[in-house]
């Protein structure tokens, strides 16, 4: 029994319209969302070009198909990932190729597949569920005769072989898909045990990890209804493909300080640090559901990972470049730094947004600039959204102790904010040429860092 | 407490808020401070507008900080309190609470529960989060409180002022746990602290105490005394040992055995007689239990199981009910029997049973001869007056069979008796109503004893302590 997927004629227009150099090939990414019965593919998108070292790009016999960057496909797939909202994952990817290369195309899917979802998932602070569909789709394409080969692998299980899939072109599959919102506040107190940066990732991890659990574990409202159980997610609104108006439902996520492992202490638990980590903000968050008769509780799940997942994404991405800036001396510095914050802009044609986390001294231009790399799109600086959440304020820190109420006003002096509009960190010419984005935003954090540390 | 027509309600409030503080120098003054701020902070976040109330097994959700919002329309702010019990989904098999009132004689207060939340939606900023680190070496302090509040009302108090009065209560408890932590603390040794409910004699009424988890009521004699005058409570009978707190109507029992059985029962018709009924809780000891199968021998050393229950549950000893091999070991370490008596099937009687209670719990008992059955009839004062100042469950041997006394029917005028007995004899599972359809536990009349026998009757007293 194969999978179907529902694939938007605006992904169509898109592969259609692939250029492939003559003999080489093209991957991509598919992006969508899963469903017990179907799945639903929203956006395509080529990896983006890396230039090379200047080096030949294939010496004989070797074919194009070996010489396809997985490490590169892999790092763009996670990109996109921490850039689609709730609901909508990586589904699989497309593979354009020469008809002489066709038949060895299967092969190279199947590595790159496996490969991806492993990198992907790595990190994630949610476990998959039983329900989760595991299955990833490959689509290969011949670039001469257009023709679509679409096959489905469970990523779940490393020796399964490829089932064959449906792929079927529908009109604005994912129009009137309602969107969730919910403005969460998360406030994490997480002790630092040791002194090496390995200890400070792993307790950063361990911390959120238990704040992931108390999320996945609360109460989820939805319109004000309690989405906890089997009966259908009533979005309130007929599936209409001609209204361009998309049902906007706000969540409310109630939580309880459950902790059972410290349930039966008698005394509390005390650990010596070498400091501690605080976690402070409001995170807004998004999921898309589907409406193919989703259930209560999916669309609860959606939302909670959504959450668990922009707080994981930012608190990676900011240690990601501190690695990189601090090196071995991470965790020596105290003070507040701001993790970048997220902005929202439309993807092309389906009108469903895609995120983007913006560092303090980024600007919307960067954030395009972004967004056509990775999601290889064009907007407008206009479309995107950044008053979602608004930039940090700066408490003074007072000696070593940092107090624990925020509302304490004696403490709380404003002594920088950073504005809109502060000019553009000139941006070093290496940005776009073959180093890995992650690097790229190392370069400016440590523009970042000086600006905090002076 | 008016008990009227209106049931009363019991709300009890639980959820575990947790303290976490960073001290950079456990022993050092400011320590104090620091703990003091975090608690602070605790009370602010029960105060805030985030704090959610549910009702446990219904949709209810009330956020109580706000005005009174709740996430079902028809409870308002106005609305009796008693209207909550319609959208409790009860746990029982098919019975509702109404029928259930019908049934027996079952008199006391619905209990409410409800889990303390928090909503981390609708903030009221929208500040991106940062980073917030701190290099200095520190003390990292964690503990869950186990926040429990009661609040007795009657059933058409408004809802409003049942959350207000909660929201009170939680208030309050943080206070008193913060003065417990800082009481019992030694550097970075923070002990848990723990409320218990007791329903204490006027003025006091439902009160809350809060002990520190680990420190055994032995050790907490002081704090008790101190109480003891603050309520102005007798000062030679436990109410405010862990043991004495309060059983909320539907927990049940963790380690399966009836409490009060007699409770269900109703009074025999006799004109002019008095109750004279055993006090507080004991557990319903008998034949087969715990997979001791003491058909036909162990009838003394079950009502001597249920005896001890009673001083374990008044909180005049820690220690669990003793089995079989414990009270025959207690007797053979007391000089009273031969070493392999331990292990075998041997009855014991109301000497014995003295013996082990004091051995084993420390409680000493008065000895009541009777030379025939029939006079049994005639000691009616003095069982009444057992009732009254003891009130600990009475051994009987005589004959070849041993019973439980849990009080008298009877007239001083007429002189008209009944006994309430708790048979030891019974075989089956812990059935309520088996036990008291059948009889087991039951009021009966002097007929009961064989008359031609002699009787001992072993009444054990209460040691004068708090």
């Amino acid at each position: 029994m194969g999978r179907s997927y529902f694939v938007d004629e605006a992904v169509e227009e898109y592969l259609g319209g692939l250029q492939a150099a003559p003999g080489s090939c093209v991957t991509g990414l598919l992006a969508g969302q899963s469903s017990p019965q179907r799945d639903f593919v929203v956006l395509a998108v080529q990896t983006p070009h890396r230039e090379s070292e200047g080096q030949p790009k294939a010496s004989k016999g070797v074919s194009p198909l070996d010489d396809i960057d997985v490490e590169w496909v892999t790092e763009h797939a996670k990109q996109v990932s921490r850039m689609l909202p709730g609901g909508l994952c990586i589904l699989g990817l497309f593979l354009v190729t020469p008809p002489e290369l066709s038949k060895d195309a299967q092969n190279a899917l199947k590595r790159l597949i496996f490969a991806m979802d492993k990198y992907i998932t790595k990190g994630r602070l949610w476990e998959l569920s039983e329900e989760d569909v595991t299955d990833r789709v490959t689509l290969h394409i011949c670039s001469k005769t257009k023709k679509l080969v679409c096959k489905s692998f469970d990523v779940k299980d490393p020796k399964s072989s490829a089932k064959p899939a449906d792929w079927k072109y529908q009109t604005g599959v994912s129009s009137s898909w309602p969107m969730l919102t919910c403005s969460v506040e998360v406030d994490l107190q997480i002790p630092v045990t040791g002194s090496s940066s390995d200890n400070t990732d792993k307790c950063m991890k361990d911390g959120l990890r238990r704040w992931a659990k108390q999320i996945e574990a609360a109460c989820c409202l939805i319109n004000g209804r309690q989405a906890l159980d089997d009966s259908e997610f009533i979005s309130g609104q007929k599936k209409n493909p001609k209204t361009t108006n998309r049902q906007t439902l706000p969540a409310r996520i109630i939580v309880s300080d459950e902790q059972s492992e410290l349930d039966e202490r008698s005394s509390a638990l005390v650990q010596v640090c070498s400091g501690s980590m605080k976690v402070r903000g409001v995170v807004h968050c998004r999921a898309y559901i589907h409406n193919n008769k989703p259930k209560a509780r999916h669309a609860a799940q959606a939302i909670k990972r959504d959450i668990i997942n922009t707080v994981c994404s930012r608190v990676e991405m900011f240690l990601e470049d501190l690695l990189i800036n601090e090196g071995s001396q991470k965790g020596l510095c105290s003070g507040q730094q701001a993790l970048p914050r997220r902005v929202f802009a439309p993807m092309p044609i389906s009108g469903l947004s895609v995120c983007d986390y913006m560092f303090p001294d980024e600007s919307t231009a960067d954030v395009a600039e972004r967004l056509k790399e990775m999601l290889d799109c064009e907007t407008p600086e206009e479309g995107i959204d950044t008053s979602l959440e608004s930039n940090q304020l700066f408490s003074a820190v007072s000696g070593s102790e940092i107090t624990n109420s925020r509302d304490d006003d004696s403490n709380k002096h404003v002594i920088s904010e950073i504005q809109d509009g502060t000019p553009k960190i000139q941006k070093a010419p290496q940005y776009y040429a073959g180093v890995a984005v992650a690097a790229a935003i190392a370069l400016l954090a440590t523009a970042t860092s000086l600006l905090y540390f002076s | 407490m008016v008990h009227s027509e209106e049931r009363d309600i019991i709300f009890r409030l639980k959820g575990i808020l947790e303290f976490a503080c960073q001290l950079e120098n456990p022993n050092g003054a400011q320590s104090q401070g620091t703990i003091s701020k975090s608690f602070q902070g605790l009370r602010s976040k029960v105060s805030s507008k985030n704090i959610v109330l549910t009702v446990c097994n219904s949709p209810i959700l009330i956020w109580p900080n706000t005005g009174f919002r709740s996430n079902v329309e028809s409870l308002m702010e106005a609305s009796s309190c008693g209207d909550i019990l319609q959208y409790i989904e009860s746990d029982d098999s098919g019975s509702k609470k109404s029928s259930k009132k019908k049934d027996k004689k079952k008199s006391g207060p619905t209990a409410v529960n409800m889990k303390l939340l928090f909503e981390v939606t609708e903030p009221a900023g929208n500040e991106a989060p940062s980073l917030i680190r701190v290099s200095t070496q520190q003390h990292c302090v964690k503990m869950p409180l186990p926040l429990d509040c009661v609040l007795s009302v009657s059933t058409d108090e408004s809802l409003a002022t049942v959350c207000t009065g909660l929201v009170e209560a939680l208030n309050k408890q943080l206070a008193d746990m913060e003065e417990v932590v800082l009481r019992y603390r030694k550097g970075s040794s923070f002990l848990v602290p723990q409320p218990f409910h007791f329903q204490l004699p006027e003025p006091a009424g439902f009160t809350t105490v809060i002990y520190p988890a680990g420190v055994p009521d032995s050790q907490l004699q002081a704090a008790r005394e101190d109480l003891h005058r603050r309520f102005k409570l007798p000062s030679d009978r436990p109410y405010l040992r862990r043991a004495n707190a309060f059983h909320f109507p539907d927990a049940a029992y963790k380690d399966g055995y009836l409490r009060n059985p007699h409770i269900h029962l109703n009074p025999p018709n006799i004109e002019d007689a008095k109750l004279y009924l055993v006090q507080g809780v004991y557990s319903y000891h008998h034949y087969m239990q715990d997979r001791v199968d003491d058909d036909g021998w162990g009838c003394a050393y079950r009502s001597l199981q249920t005896i001890c229950s009673w001083f374990q549950q008044q909180g005049y000893v820690e220690t669990a009910v003793p089995t079989h091999t414990q009270i025959q070991q207690a007797l053979v370490d007391v000089g009273d029997k031969e070493p392999r008596f331990v292990g075998s099937r041997q009855w014991i009687g109301s000497i014995e049973v003295q013996a082990v209670l004091d051995q084993l719990l420390g409680v000493t008992s008065k000895i009541m001869f009777v030379s025939q059955g029939s006079e049994l009839a005639t000691k009616g004062r003095e069982l009444a007056n057992h009732f009254q100042t003891e009130g600990t469950p009475v051994m009987i041997g005589g004959g070849v069979l041993a019973h439980t006394i849990l009080g008298v029917a009877w007239s001083e005028n007429t002189g008209q008796i009944r006994f309430l007995i708790l048979d030891p004899h019974y075989t089956g599972g812990e059935d309520l109503q088996t036990i008291t359809d059948k009889g087991w536990c039951g009021w009966k009349g002097p007929e009961f004893w064989d008359q031609n026998a002699y009787y001992n009757l072993c009444l054990p007293q209460r040691p004068k302590t708090i």
